[in-house]
């Protein structure tokens, strides 16, 4: 009976899933990149003065990216899932299956930025300006190649 | 100063002294905004303020269109169709000086679109946000991600656009030049410029 019901439960929850592999692989990187941003936004803004800077709020915000720095993408990007496969839906272009290697040794540089930020975010706003800089570089240098301006 | 049956041919001058810090200035601009936006530093700060100074040169041109000297007023060169495929089909291709005094009927239009290309580059800058954090555009936060989002879109096709009008005014200019032994380039400087009075 317990066999069974995990069965269930495991079949139930794989279904959705199994629906469209390739459109999962995008929704989920997409989540990631969504909550990247919703920790890079307020380093951003106490950065520029928009918000008011709070050194424990700042590190916490670093300590989350450096947790999703850690975390390897590359299984939310499969083959076939480029915006040339996908219009509409991922904004992915097709040179990062191209350039793979490229797109790996600039999500690393994004992986130091991050490391940076984190021991800088707690020491006031003047130490996280040039962070938050440096790190919006290299989400900046990796848009600029592989991530198309709209849908 | 010479005398003929088609009217007199006289240097006047056609370029005030306001438009022609105008265009140099917006060379000046149009040149640092594109290079530090394609090879600059990575945040956007001085191709931002390069955008502020177009700007401003763009409202000041529309204004000198309303209000300025008569070859700067839009009224005074923007033609109607007739006069533009007068110009183009019997005008342009001739080996001899126009002695236009001021924008010629083809010119003027050239002039608008550059100008309402920069407009559009300048407005997208303002509300675009290219989702990195260091570039927002100064005004995106009035508008939807969606909409910030198109913005950068059309900026980065829009330059390309304005690269190949700005190509083509060279290109013509260099053309009055070699085929046409008018130097366009002169008055532009000094203001002056042989005209023909009908």
């Amino acid at each position: 009976m317990r066999l069974a019901l995990a069965t269930l439960v495991v079949v139930l929850t794989a279904l959705p899933a199994a629906a469209d592999p390739i459109d999962d692989s995008i929704k989920q990187r997409r989540a990631f990149f969504t909550l990247l941003g919703a920790n890079i936004g307020p380093l951003g803004a106490m950065a520029k003065g928009e918000m008011e800077y709070d050194a424990a709020q700042a590190q916490l915000h670093a300590d989350n990216l450096g947790q999703m720095a850690g975390y390897n993408p590359l299984p939310h990007l499969p083959q076939g899932s480029s915006n040339a496969d996908r219009a509409g839906k991922t904004r992915a272009l097709p040179a990062i299956w191209s350039n793979l290697d490229d797109f790996k040794s600039k999500f690393s540089d994004f992986s130091n930025a991050v490391a940076n930020i984190k021991s800088e975010a707690g020491k006031g706003r003047e130490a996280l300006g040039p962070a938050v800089g440096k790190l919006g570089g290299t989400c900046k240098a990796c848009h600029d190649d592989y991530r198309a301006k709209d849908f | 100063m010479r005398q003929g049956k088609a009217g007199s041919v006289e240097e006047v001058r056609i370029w005030d002294p306001l438009i022609r810090v105008f265009h140099w200035l917006l060379v000046v601009f149009f040149v640092a905004s594109w290079v530090l936006g394609e090879f600059g530093p990575a945040i956007m700060t001085l191709h931002i303020y390069s955008g502020y100074m177009i700007c401003g040169l763009l409202a000041f041109r529309l204004i000198w269109g309303l209000v300025g000297p008569r070859p700067a007023r839009f009224a005074s060169f923007l033609a109607g169709p007739v006069a533009v495929a007068r110009y183009a089909i019997s005008h342009i291709g001739r080996r001899e000086p126009s002695l236009w005094p001021g924008h010629n009927p083809l010119g003027g239009w050239s002039v608008m679109a550059m100008l309402a290309l920069l407009a559009v580059q300048v407005s997208t800058g303002l509300i675009l946000d290219p989702e990195d954090y260091i570039n927002v555009g100064p005004l995106a936060h009035l508008v939807d991600i969606e909409v910030s989002r198109t913005a950068n879109a059309v900026h980065a096709t829009n330059a390309f656009l304005l690269l190949a009008m700005v190509a083509l005014h060279v290109a013509v200019i260099i053309y009055y030049r070699v085929w046409k032994r008018e130097d366009l380039i002169g008055p532009m400087i000094h203001g002056r410029k042989r005209v023909r009075r009908d």
